[in-house]
């Protein structure tokens, strides 16, 4: 079974062959990161244009590259993103697969990210607690099996790589945020401020904006700090917040391995951290892996199609779809 | 035979043809719901003529100018299935659709065609005649429009622009048409044609809509 997936929810172009639900025969991912540069963030009207003239181009590199004529279906992601960058994707992949007389399967992207783990890591062993953190998403996720989840908690205003995101835009360090503050926070002291650590009372919730605006009072209260020791003690509470919560998680849930995933997965102190936060295995995807991608769609598309069948053809766009309790 | 794909301005309309004209077609009001209707729509066409995607050797498909939304998902479904059935995509803009409605009917002096751009403006074209070469389409604001289109006496005006405005253009002494919308079987007919005198569709990766406004770099930050 050869599943053709398609990602463009965000600033991502991609498209991937997976055969037997976890195996890679082809991973295209066309980067637009340098059209949103100037701007400090996805432009949703140019990333839609975007997607427009690079879809057909990726998915002919895929399918090429896996040596296919045709796959067996085509699996899409409908939310959450952008829905002007959505609508390519989904649309493009209803076309494909009629045109092929193949199934159609739509993928909530969140469940995509939770793939991620299966295609790389064969011996996991579940359940696992899934710390899910981008520009996009910040989630706390248990999954006890493939498709069977618990939303633990998610952010309840930025999302953590928008916080790096805003926080290196100010600081005049550039886009993407995540990278750019890993780089300066590298020669920067992470104890010259002291950040403050939104914990929420014990809640599994995440709130990133305060600390925004705690970056900015510092840095007008002492205007001649280093950047890059603000971009350090930045990180640091960043990081605190994220291992503390999802080690609490780990223990609690009773889980036997910790997971990362998303684009500020790639920052290096969170892979540092992570593993020394819990005494279960930690498991750390790849760059390609953790950014988004489309073999996990295509994964994730594999065990829907074979758990619930295809999706309508009048499956429409969901912006704000959320990762639903799935038992 | 032609499959024709129309969400470049408030409709999603499917229409299928043949040299001899259209065979069948479809369209709905459908705001906000391209994406769910367009493909079952293709489905219902195809079955209602009796055919399959295997019978369609070229996709006829508005580009616009037009609403950005509906637009994308016109094009990116008929990039889809021209990759997937490997034939070939005749662009066809939304202004010479609507052009075309008029003069199929009859009408042989000067037509504007109009299209609602929001933000009070219009994307429109000028044509003097049937079979008179259309001009590239431009983005302008009504009254501006009007002002021009002033000086060319009888010209009739067609198409969602011209109705929403539509006392903008009778105060300027303009008509304005029943035609609103550009319509599939039109469209299809046009690609006809085309491909009858020796036109060629594109490939579907080449395919390109046609947006006559700059992107709104505003940033959405998007709470998920
Ligand atoms: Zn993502």
């Amino acid at each position: 079974m050869n599943v053709l997936g398609i990602e463009t929810s965000c600033d991502e172009t991609a498209a991937a062959v997976v055969s037997e639900g976890r195996i890679v025969r082809s991973s295209v991912v066309s980067s637009q990161v340098h059209l949103h540069a100037r701007y400090g963030g996805v432009v949703p009207e140019i990333a839609g244009r975007a997607h427009v003239e690079r879809i057909v181009p990726a998915i002919r590199e895929a399918m090429a590259e896996a040596g296919l004529g045709r796959p067996d279906a085509v699996a899409a992601t409908y939310g959450p993103g952008l829905v002007g960058s959505l609508l390519v994707g989904l649309s493009a992949a209803k076309g494909l697969a009629m045109a092929w007389d193949v199934p159609f399967v739509g993928v909530n992207h969140l469940e995509g990210h939770l793939f991620a783990p299966v295609i790389e890591e064969p011996d996991l062993e579940w359940p696992l607690v899934v710390l899910l953190v981008s520009g996009g998403h910040t989630l706390l996720v248990e999954a006890a099996a493939p498709g069977r989840y618990r939303l633990l908690g998610q952010t309840l205003d930025d999302a953590a790589g928008e916080a790096f995101d805003k926080v290196a835009r100010y600081l005049g360090l550039g886009y993407p945020g995540g990278p750019a503050i890993d780089r300066a926070a590298e020669e920067g002291d992470p104890a010259a401020f002291r950040f403050p650590r939104a914990m929420l009372d014990g809640s599994y919730d995440f709130s990133f904006s305060g600390l925004k605006t705690a970056v900015v009072r510092a840095v007008e209260r002492h205007p001649s700090a280093a950047t890059s020791d603000v971009a350090a003690a930045f990180q640091e509470a960043v990081v605190d917040v994220l291992v503390t919560k999802a080690a609490r998680a780990v223990r609690a849930r009773g889980a036997k391995g910790l997971c990362l995933g998303g684009g500020v997965a790639a920052n290096s102190l969170l892979r540092r951290r992570a593993p020394q936060a819990v005494d279960v295995p930690t498991y750390l995807p790849s760059m390609a892996m953790c950014t988004d991608n489309a073999a996990m769609v295509a994964a994730a598309g594999s065990f829907r199609l074979a758990h619930d069948g295809p999706s309508p053809l009048s499956l429409a766009a969901d912006p704000n779809l959320f990762l639903e309790v799935v038992a | 035979m032609l499959l024709g794909i129309e969400t470049a301005a408030g409709l999603v309309g499917v229409a299928l043809g043949d040299g001899g004209g259209p065979l069948a077609g479809v369209w709905l009001r459908g705001e906000r719901r391209h994406a769910e209707a367009l493909a079952p729509a293709i489905d219902h066409v195809l079955a209602q003529a009796g055919a399959s995607l295997a019978d369609v050797e070229a996709i006829a498909l508005d580009v616009g100018p037009g609403l950005f939304t509906g637009l994308r998902v016109g094009v990116a479904t008929a990039q889809g299935l021209a990759e997937g059935l490997g034939v070939g995509v005749v662009e066809v803009t939304s202004v010479d659709v609507l052009a075309r409605e008029v003069y199929d009917a009859g009408f042989e002096g000067p037509v504007a065609a109009v299209v609602d751009a929001r933000r009070t403006e219009v994307f429109a074209a000028r044509y003097g005649g049937p079979g008179t070469p259309s001009e590239p389409a431009v983005r302008d604001t009504p009254a501006a429009l009007a002002g021009k289109l002033a000086e060319l006496p009888g010209t009739l005006l067609v198409g969602t622009g011209a109705h929403r405005y539509r006392t903008v253009f009778a105060d300027a002494g303009l008509r304005v048409a029943a035609v609103r919308e550009p319509s599939p079987a039109v469209l299809v007919s046009i690609a006809a044609s085309r491909l009858a005198a020796g036109a060629r569709g594109v490939p579907a990766g080449s395919v390109r809509p046609v947006y006559l406004r700059a992107a709104d770099a505003r940033i959405n930050w998007v709470r998920r």
